[in-house]
């Protein structure tokens, strides 16, 4: 399957599943180019949806795209699984190809999605004895413990990806400086609200989970917006994120207005 | 109909076909371990795909208070009514006020039971099946897994005749949850930062099921795999995907699995073998064995005519 427009690689994920890597400059751009081609399917989805219920159809399996099951964009990444009984990846490949040079066609090139300006503060217990690796984190970036602190709070972070839990929003890049691999078992356990590193990522655990990632505090933050029957990530694609240094007592008066 | 848990067994859920289209706001897929028994479960059961049914570790007891009709599947599942034993993998009509009592031959396998009707449970984000960890679905929509006393209403399905056919499946065609016939892998994501080395390794070797498996992932003890890349980018995590951590390890990744991940993924075990797979219980030994996409996609095709075409034979 050969790459084409802002994409880098195509690779098998799966007997029903393919994952795009997508090019760019930089991540920014990789991400950017990612989140267009995930619209431009939701998009021909709907339409596809609408043309169904003005015709007076049953929009199913039989329609076009009805094949589709699931997309799930990362940074660069964007994973597509299918049905199988109706079709096959070089089906998925031709229908993404198809789609990507229609849009080339009728698109404006400036149609970026929106990013929000909104600076968002999480405040952070750094060294909470239940979620610190800092000692962890100081061996392995030959820096201070005051210095992690000072470097994790001096960037303002992008969200790059929502995933791996309800309201697990990936925020990046840290300092180089602050590069650091993950575990090398991941934790069974680690508690709500832990505040971690992994290479050039930072990220909040929203509900007690296993994970792999460098723990450095405990925010009283919640992730998740809960309504009735459903929930939502309090962080979205591209809104900016900084971290604020609080104190344990700061922490203990947040949690209870949280709770 | 009020069915009551009279005994937990050890983990039981109810689940239904999972979360599907939400992975990209971080919720899991969820649904059924072993889709096949489920499918089967609610075939037999006169029910609709993707109604409801409880998935049960260790031996569970329940109580309805109406005449009904159920189906217990699974690897080795065991039945019996009052205590009298019934052969599962068929339709079978209990009296009201009967105890049930159903469970799996081995400690750790899943036991599907499907009850004939409309199971009033709430849903949560999209469906009923029960994630601990998020918090979501289950007999309060809040995650609860079932526990004694809990009480399940179903609404009876009127439409089934005392003169309907009852359906069972032969024996012999129920499916084989052995591991004599090593699990079938697509080579996919990371899998050309894996050594020849490596990949041969993996391929030649014996895994053990280690006890540290659950609804997200399986882990497996042996040989030790590694890929020649220090560090990726997190990305989407396909049911069946096989990451391998630091430690060399391998991961299959499940139902209930996070959405991303940046561990090097050495493929995905095909759609085939995953039930099969999800069955396994802690010493078993598993041999992996690499096959393309297309031959994976054809054995797929075959296995799902062939279910069709027995469904349509029982009928």
């Amino acid at each position: 399957m050969q790459a084409f427009g802002h994409i880098k690689r195509i690779v098998v994920a799966g007997a029903d599943a393919i994952i795009i890597y997508f090019d760019g400059a930089n991540l920014d751009e990789a991400n950017t180019a990612c989140h267009q081609m995930l619209a431009a399917i939701d998009a021909r989805r709907a339409s596809v949806r609408h043309n169904a219920a003005s015709e007076g159809l049953e929009h199913n399996a039989e329609s076009p795209w009805g094949w589709l099951r699931e997309c799930v964009p990362s940074y660069d990444s964007l994973l597509i699984t299918f049905d199988m009984t109706l079709i096959d990846n070089h089906g998925v490949y031709r229908a993404l190809k198809a789609l990507s040079t229609e849009r080339i066609n009728t698109q404006p090139a400036d149609n970026k999605p929106g990013f929000g300006n909104s600076v968002i503060e999480i405040p952070v217990w750094y060294g909470a004895p239940n979620a610190s690796d800092l000692s962890v984190v100081s061996k392995k970036t030959s820096l201070s413990i005051e210095e992690i602190i000072e470097l994790h709070t001096s960037t303002a972070y992008k969200v790059y990806a929502v995933g791996f839990s309800p309201g697990f929003a990936y925020l990046g890049d840290i300092p180089e400086a602050l590069k650091c691999a993950r575990l090398g078992t991941p934790r069974k356990r680690v508690p709500k609200g832990a505040v971690a590193i992994a290479d050039r990522q930072t990220a909040v655990y929203p509900s007690e989970s296993p994970g792999g990632w460098n723990l450095l505090g405990l925010t009283a933050f919640d992730m998740l917006l809960h309504t009735d029957q459903d929930s939502e990530s309090r962080l979205k694609v591209g809104d900016v994120v900084k971290f604020v240094s609080i104190t344990e007592q700061e922490y203990k008066s947040a949690l209870k207005v949280e709770l | 109909m009020k069915i009551q848990v009279l005994n937990k067994g050890l983990f039981s859920l109810i689940i239904d076909n999972g979360r599907v289209g939400r992975q990209r706001d971080g919720f899991c897929e969820s649904g059924p371990m072993d889709s096949s028994a489920y499918d089967w479960a609610n075939f037999l059961a006169f029910n609709l795909d993707g109604t409801p049914c409880i998935e049960a570790i260790g031996e569970m007891q329940l109580q309805v208070d109406e005449e009904c009709i159920i189906a217990v599947t699974g690897r080795e599942p065991e039945l019996s009514i009052d205590g009298r034993p019934i052969s599962p993998y068929q339709s079978q009509k209990v009296p009201a006020g009967a105890i049930i009592t159903f469970g799996c031959a081995l400690l750790g396998s899943k036991a599907y039971l499907a009850i004939c009707g409309n199971w009033q449970v709430p849903k949560a984000v999209g469906s009923a099946c029960t994630v601990v960890r998020e918090q979501l679905g289950g007999i309060d929509g809040k995650g609860s897994v079932l526990k004694d006393g809990d009480c399940i209403e179903v609404f009876a399905n009127t439409r089934i005749k005392d003169s309907d056919k009852m359906r069972t499946l032969p024996t012999h065609l129920i499916d084989d949850y052995g591991f004599l016939e090593a699990i079938r892998v697509v080579p996919g994501y990371q899998f050309s930062c894996f050594s020849t080395v490596a990949v041969r390794t993996f391929e030649t070797s014996t895994y053990t099921v280690s006890s540290a498996i659950d609804r997200m992932g399986f882990r497996f003890t042996g040989e030790s795999v590694t890929a020649d890349m220090e560090n990726m980018r997190s990305e989407a995590i396909h049911l069946g995907a096989i990451q391998v951590p630091g430690d060399g390890q391998p991961i299959v990744m499940m139902r209930d699995r996070q959405t991303l991940g940046g561990y090097p993924k050495l493929g995905c075990v095909s759609p085939c073998d995953i039930n099969r797979l999800a069955q396994a219980v802690p010493g078993e030994k598993v041999n992996f064995i690499f096959q393309n996409e297309e031959e994976a996609r054809v054995d797929w095709l075959l296995m799902t005519s062939r279910r069709r075409r027995l469904q349509g034979e029982i009928l």
